[in-house]
């Protein structure tokens, strides 16, 4: 692929308008040239195709750990003028508002033996795959609270501590959410997951602070050496998934309607101030909230179990951060030295706003907004920092994670789920999950390198690396 | 084999074959049936789906998300269906049993039908379409 490509700096790559029709703007990507020779035609057709879209500005733009999605590529950032551009829920998936949080605890590796013990009363406690469903189902008015008020509402539920909310992107609550846009069948499949971690790449880690790369950024994030934390990724479950299903046939027809032309039928889009644009913002928002609602609910059994059996006071759990990987929002850019109001869509990107950004709380003003990259099943995960690069090149994005390889059926005919999770064992590391065929498709080998692709937003300047996390422990759904 | 497993990187693709529409319709949904579910017996439940849409293409998605819709809701595991179709009208019978955590749990969870570079095409005398489903 890199005959395609004209390489603008060791890290960063240039897809010229004309790489397929109406391109209003180029593509740049950021890839080093070893992983160059890993990306896939169908995700450069998918970044070029995200160009062509209505009012896009300055770039289509692939992170390094970009590969082949449908509509925009997995690890694709659009940004488009709210005047004159669009939105699409191509833009965000159906896994609306999947995102990662990362909580710190006072134990340290080398007095916790306790992590098998800790990863079977987790998987036995936080309700996990296909199929199953939160320890309470929620009436229709708590749904609509939790829809409206996001990681707020378990707070004031009891479950979580204010403190929480202020290391939540967004605080952890969309103001924008509309929920009568939000489907009944969407809210009947909400109603009983508001704590289920799902399947999939979906996990819960419990990791330990292998090597502090920033001192200062890490203190003021708190976190040290060998202090033990949890990881969790998961997302807006079937209600977010409902909700994009409902709203694509809605955009597609407004598509038509304003006929804007469109490469694929899953960048189908809207004006983003067209009634069908506004709500589907509004309705990915109320789902964006629910995600928060659930990874809060999710951190506070992990809470409660880690307080009960380790000994550990809930209020020394410290939220490091919660970052959302999956959404589109307004954001105020400059662009080319005006400052200009977006619509922000990052697809398998994460939002890494540098020092000073007026979104950030008090704390994180000088440091930058803390960023969570999980590596894959096995792998290093990173905590990282957010930069003034990442506001001028990137609208403050980064990447989200290690980046698939190879497809999950060819994981599972080379891989067996068993062989992994003993290989795994024998590396420290305990894995529980509802099958070993979700071992086999995890297999940490059929990623990318998390390290590789860390190394390059690092090197391009797009997030600066504070903290390298290494797994004890892992569930899958 | 009506529908076969091509190679994508982050999701499933399938390409379903069908001698008429709803042979193609019947086995995007058995594709989309075994990525769910390695285990899956017959069973009494019988679920009937009325859909119209105003292309083929926009059926399948909607009878597919359908599918998904009602699988999570109801705790129902599908093994087969039965499919009319008339003037992008759809009427459909799908049968299966129900939801038992410990035969079914370690199922793939899809989080949806992709409507990307989904056409419906004829190719040797077969209507074909290429699906991704995300999970």
């Amino acid at each position: 692929m890199i005959d395609k490509l004209e390489k603008i700096s060791d890290t960063e790559w240039e897809i010229k308008r004309g790489y397929v029709d109406n391109m209003s703007v180029p593509g740049r990507i950021f890839l080093s040239e070893k992983l160059c020779a890993s990306l896939e035609e169908g995700a450069l057709k998918q970044l070029a195709n995200v160009a062509t879209l209505p009012g896009i500005v300055k770039y289509s733009l692939g992170m390094p750990d970009i590969h082949w999605g449908y509509g925009f590529p997995i690890g694709g950032v659009g940004a488009f003028d709210t005047e004159n551009g669009i939105i699409s829920p191509g833009g965000v998936g159906f896994d609306i508002n999947c995102g990662v949080r990362l909580i710190s605890t006072p134990l340290k590796k080398e007095d916790f033996t306790g992590t098998k013990r800790l990863i079977n009363t987790l998987f036995s406690t936080v309700p996990t795959g296909v199929g199953n469903v939160a320890p309470k189902t929620f009436s229709d008015s708590e749904l609509e609270d939790i829809m409206r008020e996001g990681a707020s509402w378990a707070v004031k539920e009891g479950y979580g501590m204010p403190g929480d909310l202020v290391s939540c992107e967004e605080n952890g609550m969309m103001k924008e959410a509309d929920t009568e846009h939000v489907s009944a069948k969407a809210r009947k499949r909400g109603k009983p997951q508001c704590g289920t971690l799902g399947s999939g790449n979906h996990f819960l880690e419990i990791q330990y602070a292998a090597e502090i790369l920033d001192e200062d950024a890490a203190k003021t994030f708190g976190i040290e050496k060998d202090q033990v934390c949890f990881m969790i990724h998961c997302g807006s479950r079937g209600l977010g998934h409902q909700v994009c299903t409902d709203h694509i046939g809605d955009i597609e027809n407004a598509t038509k309607k304003y006929g804007i032309n469109i490469p694929d039928r899953q960048l189908a889009c809207a004006p983003v101030n067209s009634p069908e644009g506004e709500a589907y913002f509004g309705a990915m928002a109320a789902s964006a909230n629910y995600a928060w609602a659930n990874r809060q609910m999710i951190t506070h059994m992990v809470r409660e179990v880690i307080g009960r059996d380790f000994g550990v006071d809930y209020n020394e759990m410290k939220l490091i951060y919660d970052v959302t990987h999956n959404v589109a929002k307004f954001e105020t850019h400059v662009v080319d030295g005006k400052r200009m109001e977006l619509c922000v869509h990052r697809k398998g990107a994460t939002r890494a706003f540098g020092p000073g950004s007026p979104e950030l709380p008090d704390y994180l003003r000088d440091a930058g907004q803390p960023v969570i990259i999980p590596g894959s099943m096995g792998t290093s995960s990173y905590l990282l920092k957010g930069t003034q690069t990442a506001m001028e090149k990137t609208f403050g994005s980064t990447c989200h994670g290690a980046g698939r390889l190879a497809s999950r059926s060819s994981a599972k005919k080379s891989h067996s789920g068993s062989d992994i999770r003993q290989e795994l064992m024998d590396k420290g590391i305990f894995v529980r999950a509802t099958s070993n065929k979700v071992i086999a498709e995890e297999a940490p080998d059929v990623y990318k390198p998390s390290s590789e692709v860390v190394d390059i937003v690092h090197r391009a300047g797009l997030s600066m690396k504070v903290a390298r996390l290494e797994p004890m422990g892992v569930i899958k759904g | 084999m009506p529908f076969e497993e091509l190679n994508h990187t982050a999701d499933y693709l399938f390409r379903c074959t069908g001698s008429t529409i709803e042979e193609l319709f019947a086995s995007a949904s058995m594709a989309m049936f075994s990525l769910m579910f390695d285990e899956r017996d017959e069973g009494p439940v019988k679920i009937e789906i009325s859909l119209e849409a105003a292309d083929y293409e926009t059926l399948l998605y909607d009878l597919l998300s359908e599918l998904l819709f009602i699988s999570e809701v109801e705790r129902i595991v599908f093994t087969g269906i039965d499919i009319k179709i008339k003037d992008h009208a759809l009427k459909a019978v799908a049968a299966g049993e129900n939801f038992d955590m410990d035969k079914h749990a370690g199922g793939t969870e899809i989080k949806g039908v992709s409507r990307y570079e989904t056409n419906i095409i004829k190719t040797g005398g077969k209507f074909q379409a290429d699906i991704i489903f995300d999970v």
